[in-house]
C-alpha cells in the first residue's frame, strides 16, 4: 500500500439477481455485481442503461423489485427486508451537488458526521479536517450560493468523506462542471477517496473519466452488465460489440472469418485480408464484424511502386481523407475506404482533405465479433 | 376567500413538476426471520405498536384523512338531491324532483340571474384585465408599478366588504346623504344587477390580470414586429397580440365566471339588499329556512357545481391543445411603447379612476362611515369623530367577535399549513401515481366548490342521526366551525404550496437521508427551513382569508360565538352603520398588523440561512 492509501475500512458490496421495472420499462434485468472492498468501481454506460437505478437502489433511495444487496456480511435488502438509507453507512456525491442552501459550508459537512455521535470538539476537528483536505477551510462560513460550481462540488466531496463512511457513491459528479474543472476535481476525488480507504462506486457515461478513475469498470447496457473488469481488460478484450463500441471505435467492416494465423484471427473483407483478435470462439466461415479501434489505425503515404494485388494480406488499404480536425496535440482524420468510413484516425501532422493515402490496420487493435451477436447498441454498417 | 388563492394560481397555469416516487416514511421493516444481522435485528425490535403504522404508505393515510374531512360531508349532501330516502330526507329512493323544484320559481330566477351576472362580469373583467395588463407591461405609463400591489390587495379583500363600502355611501342615511347629497338616483342604478356586476368585476380583475399578464409577459415583441415589417398597422398588430393571448383570455373568462357565480359575499349583502336573487343566496335561504329543505338545497348546489366545473373545464381546455407556445429561449423582451404626454395623461387618469373605483370608493365609504358618530341610527351626533371606535373597543359584545375570529384563524392557519405542506409534498413527489392523481382531483374539485355549498354540506352531514349515534356531537360547536375552516382552506393552500414543494430538488432530502437522517428529521432540518418563506406566506394568506371568511362562518357559527364577519353583518343589519364599519376597519387593520409582525419576526428572528432562499440581489 502506498503512502497515499490507508488501511481499508470499506466493505465489499454484493448484488445478486437485482431487477427493477418502471411501469413496463425494465431498467435492470437480473444484475449480479461484486464490488471489491476499498476499491474504486466505476459503472459506465449510456443513459437508460440502468446505472443510475442501480446506484439509487444501493443508496436506498429506491427499492429493487427482486434481488439482494449485501454490504460485507450484512444483508441490506432482500424481499421485504430492507435497511433504510440512513442506516446503511453511506455517503453520496450528487450530480447537482445537493448542498443544503440554508446551511453554511461547515454546517453542511457537519450534518454528515452527526450520525457518529462524536463530542462537539471531535466533530469540529473532523469537519475542519475534511474541509482542509478539499482546500475550502477558508470558506467554511459561506453559504452554497456564494460558491462556484466546482467549490460546491468540493464541499459535497468533503461532506462525503467526513466521518469515514464505508461506501461512497458518486452520481455523475463531474457532469455539471466545466471541462477544465473536471480533470482537477477528478484527481481530488480519486486521491481523497482512496486516502480514506472507503469503497467507492461511481457512475458515469464518460469513457475517459471511467478509465482514468477505476480500479474496476462495469459496462452497463439496457439493464445488464455486459462486462466487468479492469480498464485494460475492457479496452483490450471487450466481451461484446457494445462494450467495444462504447469504449471507442474508429469504425467497423463486414467480413468473413477464414482461419487463424500467427496467433491472430484472419478476416476476409472484400479483396483484403486482415488480422485481428477476437474474444469469442468463431466457427469457420462465419460472418463477422471487424471493429477497429482508433489506436489501431495509421495513415501512410501511398508508395510510388504501389500496386493493389500485393497488398491483399498486408493489412493496408487505400483510403481518401474526408475531414481533418485539429485537436491541439495533433489532428483527427475521417477517412473513407472501400469498406466504410473510419473516424478519429490520429496523426501529428494534418493530411489535407481529398488526399489519397494508405490506411494501415494494426491487428492488436482490431476485434472480430460474429454478426449474430449484434444487439441494438452496436454500430453496424 | 378560501378558493381565491387556488383559483388565482389556476389562472396563471399550474407550474407543477411531477417527480418520481420518493420512498415513503419508514420503509417496510424487517419481518421476523432467522437472519441475524444487527441492523435487521434492530429493525425487527422496532416493529412494534405504533411503528407498524410506518409500513403504511403515508399517501394512503392522508387520503383517508382528506376523504373524511372534505369529501364525505359534501358527498352525503349531494346525494340527498337524488336519493332523499337514503338519508331520511324524504320518501323517494331515486328522484329528480328536487332538480325540478330548483329550476322553478324564485330558485330558477336566482339561477338565471347568477348566469347573467357571471357572464357579464367575466367579459368586463377580461376587457379591463387586458387593458390593465397592456398598460402595465407594454407602456411606460407612470404609476404602473403599484398595480401588482393593488391587484394583491384586491385579491385579499373580501367581496362583501367592498359591497358594504359602496352601500355605506349610497344608502338612505348613508355617508353621502349625511354630507347632503341625494343618492336616490345613484342608488336605483347601483342597487341591482349593475352594482353587483361592478363589485364582482372589481373582484374579478385580479384573476383576469394575473392570467393575461402572465401570458403577455411571455409574448416577445417579434410577432408585432413581423406584422409591422410586412405593412400592417398598429391595430392589426394589436389584434395579433389578442389572438396569441387567446388561451389566456379564455382562461380569464372561465375563472372570473366561476368566481362570480360562487360568490357569497356580494350575494348576501348587495344582492340581498337590492332584492335581486342569485343562486348562492337562494341556497343560503333554503338552508336557513324552517323546515330546511335539504333536497332542494342539494339540487341548487348541483347546479352551481356543474356551472363551476364546466367553467374550469373550459379553462383547462383553453390552456391545453392549441399551440401557442410563444414562450421560448428566442423570445426577446417586449419593448415598451413610449407614451407621449397626452398618452400618459390618459392612461394615468384611467388608472387612477380604476384604482378609485375598485378600492378607493369602498374604502372611503367604510372609513367615512366609521368616523361618523352613530351613522345609520337616529341617535348619535353624526359628527366626525372616533366615537364609533371607542364604542366598539369598549363593548365586549362588539369586540369579542374579532378576538374569536383571530384565535380561530390562527389555529386554522397553523393546522392547514402543516397538513397542506405534507399534502403538497406528497403531490409533488407522487403526482403521477394513481394515489397522487386522485388526491389532485379531489383537491381540484374541493377548490371548485363554492364555500356556501361546503357549509351546507357540513350542516347536513353533521346533523345526521347516524353521525350522532357514533358519538360525533360537534354540530353547533366551535370544533365544527374550525373543522370547516380547515377543510375549506386545505385544498387551496395545498395547491399554493405544490409549486414550492415541486421546486425542491429531490436530492435535498435524498442527501439528508443518505447521510444519516431519518425521514422525519430530514423534513424538519432540510425541507421546512428551505420552504420557510413560502410556508410563512401560506400561513398569512390562510390567516387573513379565514379571519374575514363569510359563508362558512355565517352557516356554522355556534350560538353565542360570532365570527367577525357575522358580527359585522349583524351590527350593520341593526342599522348601527358606524359600529359595523368601525369593526370592519379594525378587522382589516388587525389583519395587516399580524402580517407586518409576522414578516418582522421572520426578518429579525429567523436564522440567516432561512432567508437566503428566494432572495433577489
Amino acid at each position: 500500500m502506498s503512502a497515499l492509501e490507508r488501511e481499508p475500512v470499506g466493505e465489499g458490496i454484493r448484488l445478486r439477481g437485482v431487477s427493477k421495472t418502471y411501469g413496463t420499462v425494465p431498467a435492470l434485468r437480473g444484475v449480479d455485481l461484486d464490488i471489491a472492498a476499498s476499491r474504486f468501481t466505476v459503472l459506465l454506460g449510456p443513459s437508460g442503461s440502468g446505472k443510475t437505478t442501480l446506484l439509487r437502489g444501493i443508496a436506498g433511495i429506491e427499492r429493487f423489485d427482486t434481488g439482494s444487496i449485501h454490504f460485507g456480511a450484512q444483508l441490506i435488502s432482500e424481499g421485504s427486508q430492507n435497511v433504510p438509507s440512513e442506516r446503511r453507512g453511506l455517503s453520496m456525491v450528487f450530480q447537482d451537488y445537493a448542498l443544503w442552501p440554508h446551511m453554511t459550508v461547515r454546517q453542511n459537512v457537519a450534518y454528515a458526521i452527526r450520525r457518529r455521535r462524536l463530542g462537539s470538539a471531535d466533530a469540529a476537528t473532523q469537519v475542519s479536517g475534511a474541509l482542509e483536505r478539499v482546500g475550502l477551510e477558508a470558506k467554511a462560513g459561506a453559504f452554497p450560493h456564494e460558491l462556484s460550481g466546482g467549490q460546491q462540488q468540493r464541499v459535497a466531496l468533503a461532506r462525503a468523506i467526513v466521518g469515514d463512511p464505508r461506501l461512497v457513491l458518486f452520481d455523475e459528479p463531474l457532469s455539471n462542471l466545466d471541462a477544465d474543472l473536471r480533470e482537477r476535481l477528478r484527481v481530488e476525488i480519486a486521491t481523497l477517496t482512496r486516502a480514506s480507504g472507503a469503497t467507492a462506486l461511481y457512475i458515469t457515461h464518460d469513457q475517459a473519466e471511467a478509465f482514468a478513475l477505476a480500479d474496476q469498470i462495469g459496462i452497463l447496457n439496457q439493464g445488464r452488465i455486459e462486462q466487468l473488469g479492469t480498464p485494460e481488460e475492457i479496452y483490450r478484450a471487450p466481451a461484446t460489440p457494445f462494450v467495444a463500441q462504447f469504449t471507442g471505435l474508429a469504425g467497423s467492416f463486414a467480413g468473413i472469418y477464414v482461419g487463424d494465423r500467427d496467433g491472430y484471427s484472419q478476416v476476409r473483407v472484400g479483396d483484403h485480408q486482415f488480422l485481428c483478435t477476437n474474444s469469442t470462439a468463431l466457427a469457420a466461415h462465419v460472418k463477422v464484424d471487424l471493429l477497429v479501434r482508433p489506436t489501431a489505425s495509421r495513415l501512410l503515404p501511398i508508395p510510388d511502386r504501389w500496386s493493389h494485388p500485393e497488398s491483399v494480406s498486408s493489412g493496408d488499404i487505400e483510403a481518401t481523407i474526408i475531414d481533418v480536425a485539429y485537436r491541439g496535440r495533433g489532428y483527427d482524420h475521417v477517412v473513407d475506404c472501400a469498406y466504410g468510413r473510419l473516424v478519429s484516425i490520429f496523426d501529428a501532422r494534418a493530411w489535407p482533405r481529398g488526399t489519397r493515402c494508405l490506411l494501415r490496420i494494426d491487428p492488436d487493435g482490431c476485434l472480430a465479433f460474429p454478426r449474430l451477436m449484434h444487439q441494438s447498441g452496436s454500430n453496424e454498417r | 376567500m378560501s378558493t381565491t388563492a387556488a383559483r388565482a394560481q389556476t389562472a396563471v397555469g399550474d407550474a407543477t413538476d411531477r417527480r418520481d416516487i420518493l420512498p415513503s416514511v419508514g420503509e417496510a421493516l424487517a419481518t421476523p426471520s432467522d437472519f441475524t444481522s444487527q441492523a435487521v435485528r434492530r429493525e425487527r425490535a422496532a416493529t412494534r405498536g405504533w411503528q407498524r403504522l410506518r409500513r403504511v404508505n403515508p399517501l394512503t393515510f392522508f387520503w383517508l384523512l382528506i376523504v373524511l374531512i372534505l369529501v364525505l360531508p359534501i358527498l352525503l349532501f349531494l346525494t340527498v338531491a337524488i336519493s332523499p330516502s337514503l338519508l331520511d330526507q324524504g320518501s323517494q329512493a331515486f328522484t329528480l324532483s328536487s332538480f325540478a323544484d330548483a329550476l322553478t320559481g324564485q330558485l330558477f330566477v336566482g339561477f338565471l340571474d347568477s348566469l347573467v351576472i357571471g357572464i357579464s362580469t367575466a367579459v368586463l373583467s377580461a376587457v379591463i384585465g387586458f387593458a390593465l395588463s397592456w398598460v402595465v407591461l407594454r407602456t411606460n405609463a407612470p404609476g404602473r408599478r403599484i398595480w401588482t400591489g393593488v391587484v394583491f390587495a384586491l385579491l385579499l379583500t373580501p367581496s362583501y366588504l367592498i359591497a358594504l363600502g359602496w352601500e355605506r355611501l349610497l344608502e338612505p342615511n348613508g355617508v353621502l346623504e349625511v354630507i347632503g347629497w341625494d343618492t336616490t338616483g345613484l342608488r336605483g342604478v347601483f342597487y341591482g344587477p349593475v352594482g353587483i356586476v361592478i363589485v364582482l368585476t372589481v373582484k374579478g380583475i385580479p384573476f383576469a390580470y394575473l392570467a393575461i399578464s402572465n401570458a403577455m409577459r411571455g409574448l416577445g415583441h417579434e410577432y408585432e414586429d413581423a406584422i409591422r415589417v410586412h405593412g400592417g398597422g398598429k391595430v392589426t398588430a394589436m389584434r395579433t397580440v389578442v389572438t396569441l393571448l387567446a388561451p389566456a383570455m379564455w382562461s380569464a373568462l372561465a375563472i372570473v365566471f366561476a368566481e362570480s357565480i360562487s360568490d357569497f359575499g356580494v350575494a348576501s349583502t348587495l344582492a340581498n339588499d337590492s332584492h335581486f336573487p342569485v343562486a348562492t343566496y337562494t341556497l343560503y335561504n333554503a338552508i336557513e329556512a324552517f323546515p330546511v329543505n335539504f333536497p332542494v338545497a342539494s339540487a341548487v348546489s348541483w347546479l352551481l357545481l356543474v356551472l363551476v366545473v364546466l367553467a374550469l373545464f373550459a379553462q383547462n381546455r383553453a390552456l391545453r391543445g392549441r399551440s401557442f407556445r410563444v414562450l421560448g429561449g428566442r423570445s426577446r423582451p417586449a419593448i415598451r411603447h413610449q407614451l407621449g404626454v397626452p398618452g400618459k395623461v390618459i392612461t394615468t387618469t384611467l388608472l387612477t379612476l380604476l384604482l378609485l373605483f375598485a378600492l378607493g370608493v369602498p374604502t372611503f365609504g367604510a372609513v367615512a362611515a366609521s368616523l361618523i358618530d352613530g351613522l345609520g341610527s337616529l341617535a348619535g351626533t353624526h359628527q366626525l369623530d372616533f366615537a364609533n371606535y371607542q364604542r366598539v373597543i369598549g363593548s365586549p359584545q362588539l369586540s369579542q367577535p374579532l378576538l374569536y375570529s383571530a384565535w380561530l384563524a390562527a389555529i386554522t392557519a397553523t393546522v392547514t399549513v402543516v397538513l397542506a405542506a405534507v399534502c403538497a409534498r406528497l403531490l409533488a413527489n407522487s403526482g403521477t401515481s394513481i394515489g397522487g392523481r386522485i388526491l389532485d382531483l379531489v383537491l381540484l374539485a374541493a377548490v371548485a366548490l363554492p364555500g356556501i355549498v361546503f357549509a351546507a354540506g357540513y350542516i347536513f352531514a353533521y346533523n345526521l342521526p347516524f353521525v350522532n349515534s357514533i358519538g360525533i356531537h360537534i354540530y353547533g360547536t366551535t370544533m365544527l366551525l374550525l373543522l370547516a375552516y380547515i377543510a375549506t382552506a386545505l385544498p387551496s393552500t395545498s395547491r399554493v404550496l405544490v409549486g414550492t414543494m415541486s421546486q425542491i430538488q429531490e436530492s435535498m432530502a435524498q442527501a439528508s437521508r443518505i447521510h444519516g437522517s431519518g425521514a422525519i428529521r430530514s423534513w424538519l432540518s432540510i425541507v421546512l427551513p428551505i420552504t420557510a418563506r413560502p410556508l410563512l406566506t401560506a400561513w398569512l394568506l390562510t390567516y387573513t382569508a379565514t379571519l374575514l371568511e363569510l359563508p362558512v362562518s355565517q352557516l356554522l357559527a355556534p350560538p353565542g360565538s360570532e365570527p367577525i364577519s357575522v358580527g359585522i353583518t349583524t351590527t350593520l343589519s341593526k342599522y348601527d352603520f358606524g359600529g359595523g364599519t368601525a369593526l370592519e376597519v379594525l378587522a382589516i387593520l388587525s389583519a395587516l398588523a399580524v402580517v407586518a409582525i409576522a414578516y418582522a419576526l421572520f426578518r429579525f428572528v429567523a436564522p440567516a440561512g432561512w432567508k437566503n432562499i428566494g432572495e433577489t440581489r
